[in-house]
């Protein structure tokens, strides 16, 4: 057994085991993304990372504990570390929620995006209505595919329509796969604006934010179903 | 390098344990006067050529890409027509004096060695005529020692008077151009393997003990003490353990691994028999580079040749230690110098992986393994041999021994150039490489490849060692030294190698992949002018996390170039930005071509030779316009106009 200091805590953890077993052990967890017990353990997330008592970042999940080891889970300069990894993953991922089939709660990016403060998901992430179900679908001008999700969805949840009122998602490419599906399902361009204009009317940005849904309207319109 | 007489009985199967030694001063086993004299003659045969005459051209990539090949055929077209054996022509590797190539180096008794450069095919026969048959060496870059016999003499500088050769110190490179890199027999009459046969006549511990206290620190670029590495893999208890020369030269403007490897391979296989001496290992890996085939096809020669001779397999010179040497091709990835991705990529996927644990723990097939530069490797041959005393003497308290550098870009003399480590960067560049050219000004040094950083000129003078350019922002790196002369702009400089980071990264670990590219999206935004100053933040914000949270070297470095011209040229950043100008003149986005109406002498050259049909004739002056909506900044115009009427406004 070595002893490791998680954040001030002393917990004794066998030899040859990863931070990551004495971080839960000390009952303190950091996300994990990439890690999969014994299958997969590369480190190529960075999710995990915690600060060592000589300010390297290292990931807790492929460092081996050794005796003394003092290691720190929420730092400035690993939160800063964790929030920008969140920030690429999503500066890279397909944001679809509407269509993505672990909507309805299941989905360990939201979790992460709200944990830090990252914006771009929409409601549609978490929302529990999919399938036949779905307002948008319906035909229904529901604002869940461009407002910014973290809510817990309480108006989806009771059949009515989200109406934006925790704000618009600004991301140009989420906008346009959002039009296009506004467009696939006949909802028009007027009726969005008509529900967002109640909540979003007297945000700064909320002009831009017309003149890019309404080009992605566009685009959506000439470029057909999608 | 057949036996003397019937009393040697040096084989493979029987290997005496002093065949090194007797190469040089032997015999040592029987006293017999022929024999010695054979040897001494041999040896003098060697090094001063037939009767004293001696052709020498080089032969490395380098050389042959600038017609080495071409001036070869042409000298042995004429040698015997001048009288001279033909087996004076003698093929080398490179000095690393690579603005002189090809160059050609004649020697005749009585007459002092000339050093002739960028010789032509066509000028061989004369050169030869001049040299040989009137003794004049005027026409010759620079000559050995004055003998007063040769006409000209006067004019010629001697090698030891031109700076660049004089402050150097030739430690590692000492053969390079001196001896043919494909004959173990020229190697060890230079007193090759010296090392080795010191090394085997020591307790690897002792061995170790001598490469401390050299204070040797590995030449890749983190400067790793080397000893260290060898005693914590030495330590493990493992029956299998494995030594491996990293000769996967990747960084733009680094070649002296090639230069090396391609001039004296013998140096470096030497070094690497040493290594795995020292840790115990059964088994040495040379991993190549795929992209440079003729180090490879060098050093595979040179592993054949030492096997022939004992030097290497079953006991090797009969003290009952076995080593084997495989030289393995890289498939050129730039990660792949990464050393836990070397050995991926010889166990079959270059990707790196988390450390700890390190590879001298937990390396190739899960052994012990020692990864080591070429660099560091000849640099140990050369100390085993010479004592450590010989290395230590150069270099500063915390770094010793000497270090090769590349010095490429805009200066006069590019090559490859050792010095000591604390030579200040001033001294390499200007003294040493010459400078800017002419009517230039030197703006910044790039050191250490895509991973370094940007030294800005009023910091030439921090010595090169790994401390001070850490401090500097920039990091030793194998040792490529890019000097950019006012018309670079660092903001593209940045985004090049930014560039080659995207391309190269593996793609393993989220930081490197996506990162890079946001760093690389964010520098091309800025260089056409749609940057914010709010880029600037993304850019600082982004380059920490790369930095901190990247899974190996290569992304921990990645934004270095990055963060190093942000530091020291944030005013180029702000002209980019806030102006929309470059002003070195090299972001073409932000570029205008105008014409001078009142040079213009209305010839319409630029006209027909514009790709865009950008240029028209005003009716009224007769003179010729550019139309700015059209023109794609492709800068023929300026090429080509007979009376420099075109201007490049920033």
């Amino acid at each position: 057994m070595v002893r490791v200091i998680v954040n001030g805590k002393e917990v004794h953890v066998p030899e040859g085991e990863t931070i990551l077993t004495a971080l839960k052990k000390a009952g303190d967890a950091v996300p994990t993304l990439c890690f999969f017990g014994h299958m997969y353990r590369e480190a190529s997330c960075r999710m995990c990372l915690v600060e060592l008592s000589n300010g390297k970042l290292v990931p807790a999940c492929a460092y081996p504990v050794s005796d003394g080891l003092e290691v720190r889970t929420d730092t400035p300069r690993v939160r800063e570390a964790r929030r920008t990894v969140v920030e690429f993953i999503l500066s890279i991922h397909r944001i679809r929620c509407w269509s993505c089939p672990r909507k309805g709660g299941n989905c360990e990016l939201l979790k992460l995006a709200t944990a830090y403060w990252v914006e771009g998901i929409p409601v549609c992430s978490s929302c529990p209505l999919y399938g036949k179900d779905c307002l948008v679908v319906k035909g229904e001008p529901c604002l869940g595919p461009i407002t910014l999700a973290g809510c817990g969805d309480p108006c989806p949840s009771n059949g009515s329509p989200c109406i934006g009122c925790r704000g618009p998602v600004t991301r140009r490419d989420v906008l346009e796969a959002a039009a296009q599906f506004y467009v696939s399902n006949g909802v028009e361009l007027k009726d969005v604006l008509e529900v967002a204009s109640m909540f979003w009317e007297g945000l700064p940005n909320y002009d831009a934010l017309k003149v890019s849904l309404e080009e992605a309207f566009k685009k959506a319109l000439g470029g057909g179903t999608g | 390098m057949g036996r003397c007489c019937g009393k040697c009985w040096h084989s493979l199967e029987y290997p005496c344990r002093n065949y090194v030694r007797c190469r040089t001063e032997g015999p040592l086993c029987h006293d017999d006067q022929r024999c010695r004299t054979l040897r001494s003659e041999r040896i003098r045969y060697i090094k001063e050529g037939p009767n004293g005459y001696r052709i020498k051209v080089p032969l490395a990539s380098c050389s042959i890409a600038a017609g080495a090949k071409e001036v070869l055929n042409a000298v042995k077209e004429v040698v015997e027509s001048l009288g001279i054996p033909s087996d004076a022509v003698k093929t080398v590797g490179c000095t690393g004096l690579c603005y002189l190539d090809p160059w050609l180096e004649l020697k005749a008794p009585g007459m002092p060695v000339a050093l002739y450069g960028n010789v032509k095919p066509a000028e061989v026969e004369g050169i030869l005529k001049k040299y040989f048959l009137e003794n004049d060496v005027s026409g010759a870059y620079a000559i050995g020692e004055r003998t007063g016999k040769a006409k000209g003499e006067g004019d010629v500088p001697t090698l030891s008077e031109l700076d660049v050769w004089r402050l150097q110190v030739r430690y590692v490179s000492r053969n390079c151009g001196v001896v043919n890199p494909e004959s173990i027999e020229d190697y060890i009459a230079y007193g090759g393997y010296r090392g080795l046969d010191r090394a085997l006549r020591m307790s690897p511990e002792e061995v170790i003990e001598e490469v401390k206290k050299s204070g040797l620190r590995g030449r890749g670029g983190a400067g790793f003490p080397t000893w260290l590495k060898w005693r914590i893999c030495r330590n493990q208890p493992s029956k299998e353990k494995y030594v491996i020369v990293n000769a996967d030269e990747g960084d733009p403007g680094a070649f002296m691994n090639r230069l090396l490897a391609e001039s004296d391979p013998h140096r470096v296989l030497e070094g690497l028999i040493i290594a795995g001496y020292a840790v115990g290992a059964t088994k040495g890996f040379i991993f190549v580079r795929a992209e440079k085939p003729l180090m490879a096809e060098r050093l595979q020669k040179a592993v054949e040749e030492a096997r022939k001779h004992g030097i290497l397999g079953k006991n090797i010179l009969g003290r009952g230690f076995d080593f084997d040497v495989e030289v393995i091709l890289s498939a050129g990835a730039f990660v792949c110098g990464e050393e836990t991705a070397l050995i991926a990529a010889i166990e079959g996927r270059a990707t790196p992986r988390q450390r700890p644990p390190y590879p001298a723990v937990v390396g190739l097939w899960g052994k012990p393994t020692v990864i080591n530069n070429v660099e560091t490797l000849a640099h140990v041959a050369t100390l085993m041999a010479e004592g450590w005393e010989s290395f230590a003497a150069y270099g500063t308290e915390r770094s010793k021994g000497t270090k090769m550098f590349c010095v490429t870009g805009a200066v006069k003399r590019t090559g490859a150039y050792e010095v000591p480590i604390g030579t200040t960067l001033r001294t390499l560049v200007e003294r040493i490489a010459g400078g800017v050219k002419e009517g230039r000004k030197l703006k910044a040094v790039q050191i250490g490849g895509p991973s370094g950083g940007c030294v800005p000129a009023h910091l030439l003078d921090t010595p090169i060692d790994y401390e001070s350019l850490r401090d500097a922002g920039a990091i030793m790196g194998s040792g490529g030294i890019v000097v950019m002369d006012d018309t670079a702009c660092m903001v593209d400089v940045a985004r090049y190698f930014t560039s080659f980071i995207v391309a190269e990264s593996c793609g393993k670990c989220f930081p490197c992949r996506i990162g890079t590219k946001i760093l690389y999206d964010t520098l091309t935004r800025i260089t056409e002018g749609e940057g914010t100053l709010e880029d600037l933040e993304i850019l600082e914000g982004v380059g920490r996390v790369v930095r901190d949270a990247s899974l190996c070297a290569l992304g921990g470095t990645a934004p270095n170039p990055v963060l190093s011209t942000l530091r020291h040229f944030r005013d180029e950043y702000l002209a980019h930005i806030i102006d929309k100008k470059c002003p070195a003149g090299v972001c073409t986005k932000l570029l205008k071509y105008r014409i001078n109406p009142d040079k213009c002498v209305g010839c319409g050259t630029c006209a027909k030779h514009c790709p865009a049909g950008a240029i028209s004739r005003d009716e009224k002056s007769g003179k010729y316009v550019i139309d700015q909506e059209k023109c794609v900044k492709c800068g023929t115009c300026v090429t080509i106009c007979p009376v420099n009427a075109v201007m490049k406004e920033v």
